[in-house]
């Protein structure tokens, strides 16, 4: 499921920091980076000294007639046989062992670092961004480091030490064999660069056509109804056609690559085969070094193709070292002192036994909020809740409902100013503490994959049956999970999606339930569910919000009306507050906002009729 | 036979090509054949007088007095001889690529189109994953099946013949020699890669699990920190990393032990054909320049004998895509067999004892439905979750069929309109809907191509959006859907009911399309809106009975059937559903009048 847009990223420098702090990742790695390093030097040796043994063959039994030397042929053959299959093992165990602990341990740690960052860093990143991340960054990074790596030091050291052997028989072969290496060098690089590139299109190009896949059959129904079949299929023929144009092109440029360097190659061979030919003639080599030298021409450009490969994926890694970096390295704007995790612990293990019970009384003193650069939310606000209170939020979109919510739950802290829990700076306390005694009911609920049971369970990991049914009958959610085939073992399906939106309200509600939290936070929890529902909840609300602090928010203002006090916020201020009959009585916003909502949109619109 | 054809059916137009690119495939088999001999000859021949190999062209073209002169026509002769197999091999690679991107082409326009045009039952019943799975890797498997693949088993196969025909044509014992282990190479690299599909199966799912917990949790962030469950989530990714890892180190262990072995198996038949070569050769059956092209020829036998097997191995794979792919492609296409009847929609509409039944459920999900619509006049259509007011529109606009009864627009049979032209006049704004994506602008104006500027904003501003746009960074220019900013509930809904206001359609259908805009807004919108309905009929799902309540005729559905009909005071006075649902919604308004003397519930109404 990976088809996240792959980002463009341009060639860039080498950048030293990225790679020093990549080392750092691999660092518990090393040993099998050694080994396989080992394993790669030894098996480059092995295949530079095949050829030696076959001239050997050539010139110690074959043209003397030496047949008594047959068996030191064939005990280094299989010597060595043996050594390259040993290594060749060797090599693969260890080069995977790296890419698989090195992803595995990218995965956690990024994974962890999410989990500590705040829901600002969830607004401003797109979860496709995230995704990509996690999954192609990591692998290609742990690809390319581990194989990559170790590939570099077979090619150098094969390169390296056929071009010593080269000279060290026959100086002026090995010179002239070695002179095509320049164009060699010169073409690889001028190749690869242009694949990558023409690579990098074809990518790009993909993710807009998997994109548009998508598109197309999430959004088939509208584009039924909508009639745009044929608009939408002429801009994916679009897309198609690019793509089969950059993918021609990029398959010229390949197509030509290994042509190019076959011929330089050649042209190397054609040398070696004249001026070598000449000394064989003369009795200056053997012919088995004239073959020697042709074998290690061919043999020496494997590892050129593959240099100017490795640097080039090198270049991606990178890439995608500084992406998935910037993820890990990411800092979490909110986070709990040193002291206070020492005290209650972090996240992830919370040191239960130093917690205070939390009982519910929630204070704000003068808090000022903004959300990043933007405007002020909310500019000195005070309010004051005993434990237990249940508040309703009213007011428009943007009036800051959801700004206080989110600050009572300390997915965001506020920009100046206190909130108060039982009195006490909710920041002397860790984020655990609060969360953990924290019920939450979101507008558009998020259900886990799995089963009915196991969702609600999520509140409370320990409960029994008894209690999960328990809590689903509360919200009234039991009788239609018992009209599945499989009851409460119903798989909800990704995301939920087997379920609507009112059943996924319900079961999100018994979830926050199950919890038994003290603060409780409806967020329009109640909008997708349909009348009759929705009166079954504001019964079970009522019954379960006893005894609790809780904070509802609803644009239906008739699921608020027994809260003990209603704040109407207008700009971030409260500008009026009271129960609902105090509200009905002032006659003011709320009391407009209350009739109109019964009234108004009913009777207005069959007058003008 | 079908297989054939599966496998053909996509190459259609491109057979030309292929062809063209297989004769200069094979040519070149026989050309790299050729390179060892240039070696032997100048050993054997130049050198030292004996027998060439050459193919006698080459041998007369090479042939001179002294060898200097023969030693540097054999050069100049390979690098032409190399620059000819350079042009040809890059020629075939441009061929191919040609036929295999416009094959790929082919089959992903032709799924698109067909995804568009397969039935909304069929796409109510799909799985999103999947079919993009289908779209995207069923068709790479194909295309590098078709591109790569089956060239390669003929580059192989080729090479492999054209170069037992060269050792044969030098020494017949040697080449039986070096025949011999090359079977078991095959063989071994033809069930590892069988075998091991099976783990690479169980490393993509344990992949997809750690995808989807990975999704799952990232989606559902707000969640994992409100319930404090960040360990839970932490421990539940390390699982499934943790056992995706393990599979993939299974995976290693086998390939670590396939490559090394096979390795060995590969320089053992070197071993051997360099050991009767070398008896061979102190018999005098055998030159040193043979001796030498023997041990390249080994190399064009064994290497792809093991390439071979791996290929036919993995070969299961094309079938089992291409089998996902023609799944889609040979279902039915709704348009087919469609009428081209466009009669002018005005905008009545009659339901006749219309009754509807999915194949393959027990119980209809409407019965026996009659109602008839004036142009301008508005309906509502009141009812539970799964009492069948969705499938009520789903019949209006054909996107599914009504087996019994009969729906008529202006007295024409819905199943006598082409279906494009009665969606084009119909408007339905989704509780959910979809937004594409593109800029906001392009897609409030996505039925209107040609809408001016002023239309856009005229649209945005009734559905109270152009406001909300205005805060955006980029305004109108912002992206939205897959890719873009994500918007509220709300906000997607009115983008649905501006890009409908583009347009004016005699029938618009709000399917619960306010449900996520708060009241204020909601009621800004109808305002709005009024002017708009002059002399369209419009149809209001919904199970708010305020939402209702104004419509000039009011459907109560309960379970598939009209239960009841006419205005809301006439529905008030009967007593039936939609008194009791007046009663519960209005339960509001009941505590208010408890709690309030002062004012009664008349004065609210």
């Amino acid at each position: 499921m990976s088809y996240f847009e792959e980002e463009e990223y341009k060639e860039t420098k080498f950048d030293f920091d990225v790679w020093k702090k990549i080392f750092g990742h691999m660092a518990p790695f090393k040993k099998h980076i050694y080994i396989g390093m080992l394993a790669a030097v030894v098996l480059a040796g092995v295949d530079i000294i095949y050829p030696l043994i076959n001239r050997y063959a050539i010139d110690e039994i074959i043209e003397t007639g030496a047949i008594e030397n047959y068996p030191t042929f064939l005990g280094f053959y299989i010597v060595f046989i043996t050594i390259q299959a040993v290594m060749v093992f060797t090599f693969i165990w260890n080069a995977g062992q790296v890419q698989q602990k090195l992803s595995y341990s990218l995965r956690k740690k990024a994974f962890k670092r999410l989990h500590e960052l705040p829901f600002s860093y969830y607004d401003r990143t797109p979860v496709g961004w995230i995704m990509a991340r996690m999954t192609s960054d990591s692998r290609n990074l742990a690809d390319i480091l581990s194989w990559s790596l170790i590939d570099l030091s077979w090619g150098l050291l094969m390169m390296i030490g056929i071009a010593v052997v080269m000279f060290i028989i026959n100086f002026k072969l090995a010179l002239i064999s070695l002179s095509v290496l320049p164009l060699l060098i010169i073409a690889s690089v001028y190749f690869r660069r242009k694949i990558l590139k023409a690579y990098r299109k074809i990518r790009k190009e993909n993710s807009k056509i998997t994109g548009a896949f998508n598109e197309g059959i999430t959004g088939a129904k509208t584009t039924k109804t909508l009639v745009l079949e044929e608009e939408n299929f002429n801009d994916f023929d679009r897309m198609t056609s690019r793509m089969k144009k950059h993918s021609i092109r990029a398959a010229m440029f390949a197509g030509l690559y290994f042509p190019t360097i076959l011929l330089i190659s050649s042209i190397a061979i054609a040398l070696v085969i004249y001026y070598g030919g000449s000394e064989v003639a003369i009795g200056v080599i053997s012919a088995a070094t004239l073959y020697l030298f042709t074998n290690y021409i061919m043999q020496f450009f494997e590892p050129v193709m593959q240099l100017a490969n490795i640097l080039a994926r090198f270049q991606q890694a990178q890439a995608s070292a500084e992406r998935l970096l910037s993820l890990i390295e990411q800092e979490p704007e909110i986070y709990d002192t040193k002291e206070v995790i020492e005290k209650y612990g972090d996240a992830i293990d919370f040191k239960k036994e130093n917690w205070e019970p939390l009982h519910g009384k929630v204070e704000f003193k003068d808090v000022t909020f903004k959300y990043n650069k933007g405007e002020k939310v909310l500019d000195k606000f005070n309010l004051e809740v005993e434990a237990g209170e249940s508040i309703a939020l009213v007011g428009q979109t943007g009036a800051g409902k959801s700004t206080i919510v989110n600050l009572i739950c300390r997915f965001y802290e506020p920009t100046e100013g206190k909130i108060l829990i039982d009195g006490k700076d909710y920041k002397e306390r860790s984020i655990g503490w609060l969360h953990d005694n924290l019920g939450y009911v979101l507008q558009s609920p998020h259900l886990f994959s799995g089963t009915i049971r196991e969702n609600i369970r999520y509140g409370k990991p320990d409960a029994t049956d008894e209690e999960v049914e328990e809590a689903a009958k509360m919200v009234e959610a039991h009788d239609f999970i018992v009209t599945f085939d499989d009851g409460y073992d119903t798989q909800v399906g990704e995301s939920g999606a087997r379920l609507s939106v009112g059943q996924k309200q319900l079961i999100s509600f018994a979830r926050a339930l199950i919890a038994d939290p003290r603060i409780l936070i409806l967020d329009e929890a109640t909008s997708s569910v349909d009348t009759n529902t929705e009166r079954s909840i504001q019964h079970a609300i009522d019954v379960v919000l006893k005894g609790r602090t809780s904070f509802v928010i609803a644009h239906r203002l008739s699921t608020i009306t027994s809260s003990n006090r209603i704040l109407v916020l207008e700009h971030g201020q409260v500008i009026e507050s009271g129960t609902h009959q105090d509200l009905i009585d002032q006659r003011g916003k709320y009391y407009d906002l209350y009739t109109n909502q019964f009234k108004t949109e009913s009777i207005e619109l069959s007058k003008s009729k | 036979m079908s297989r054939i054809h599966q496998f053909f059916k996509w190459m259609h137009g491109n057979k030309r090509y292929y062809a063209i690119a297989i004769v200069l495939l094979i040519s070149l088999q026989y050309f790299r054949t050729l390179t060892p001999l240039f070696i032997q000859h100048v050993i054997d021949a130049v050198l030292k007088g004996e027998e060439s190999s050459f193919p006698q062209v080459l041998q007369n073209l090479v042939a001179a007095d002294t060898v200097g002169k023969q030693l540097m026509l054999v050069g100049i002769a390979y690098v032409l001889f190399q620059l000819m197999r350079v042009i040809i091999m890059f020629g075939r690679r441009i061929i191919n690529a040609f036929f295999t991107e416009r094959i790929a082409y082919n089959m992903r326009n032709t799924l698109y189109k067909k995804l568009q045009d397969l039935s909304f039952t069929y796409h109510s019943h799909a799985e999103t994953g999947d079919l993009i799975q289908r779209c995207t890797t069923d068709v790479e498997t194909y295309r590098v099946f078709v591109g790569e693949q089956l060239i390669e088993i003929m580059r192989l196969v080729f090479l492999i013949g054209f170069s037992v025909y060269q050792m044969s044509r030098m020494n017949v014992t040697m080449t039986l020699v070096s025949l011999v282990i090359t079977p078991i190479i095959f063989s071994a690299a033809l069930v590892y890669f069988i075998f091991v599909k099976k783990v690479f199966k169980r490393v993509e799912e344990t992949e997809g699990t750690m995808t989807t917990t990975l999704q799952e949790s990232v989606t559902g962030i707000r969640v994992v920190k409100a319930f404090a469950k960040e360990k839970v989530e932490i421990e539940k990714f390390d699982r499934h990393s943790q056992a995706y890892m393990k599979e993939n180190i299974h995976l290693l262990k086998l390939m670590a032990f396939f490559w090394s072995g096979t390795d060995f198996i590969i320089f053992i038949q070197y071993c051997l054909t360099a050991s009767v070569g070398i008896f061979l050769a102190y018999d005098g059956q055998l030159n040193s320049g043979e001796y030498i092209a023997f041990l390249s020829y080994v190399g064009m036998i064994v290497w792809p004998m093991r390439q071979l097997g791996r290929i036919v191995g993995d070969f299961g794979k094309t079938i089992v895509a291409l089998d996902r792919i023609d799944e889609i492609v040979l279902k039915e296409n709704e348009h087919d067999n469609d009428t081209m009847n466009e009669p002018t929609i005005k905008g009545n509409v009659k339901f006749e004892h219309v009754g509807f039944q999915f194949e393959d459920d027990t119980k209809p999900l409407l019965k026996d439905i009659s109602f008839e619509v004036e142009q301008g006049e508005s309906i509502a259509v009141i009812g539970r979750t799964g009492s069948g007011k969705s499938t009520l529109i789903n019949l209006m606009v054909r996107l599914l069929e009504n087996q019994e009864g009969s729906i008529k627009f202006d007295g024409i049979d819905i199943k006598e309109i082409n279906k494009k032209h009665l969606r084009k006049n119909i408007g339905i704004i989704m509780q959910e809907p979809f937004l594409y994506s593109r800029s906001l602008y392009d897609n409030i104006g996505i039925i209107k191509k040609d809408a001016k500027q002023d239309e856009i904003y005229k649209a945005a501003s009734i559905a109270s959006l152009h406001d909300d746009i205005q805060q955006f960074e980029e305004g109108y220019k912002t992206l939205v859907g897959e890719r873009g900013v994500t918007l509220s509930g709300g906000q997607k809904q009115r983008v649905a009911i501006a890009r409908m206001l583009i347009d004016n359609k005699p029938i618009l259908i709000f399917d619960d399309s306010l449900s996520a805009v708060d009241s204020e807004t909601d009621i800004q919108i109808r305002r709005a809106l009024n002017d708009y309905w002059k002399n369209t009929t419009v149809f209001i799902i919904t199970h708010r009975i305020t939402t209702a309540m104004e419509a000039d005729k009011i459907i109560v559905l309960d379970e598939g059937k009209i239960a009841e009909m006419g205005t809301h005071q006439s529905l008030l006075a009967k007593q039936g559903i939609y008194a009791q649902l007046w009663d519960i919604q209005s339960n509001v308004e009941y505590d208010f009048k408890n709690v309030k003397k002062g004012v009664s519930a008349n004065e609210l109404l």
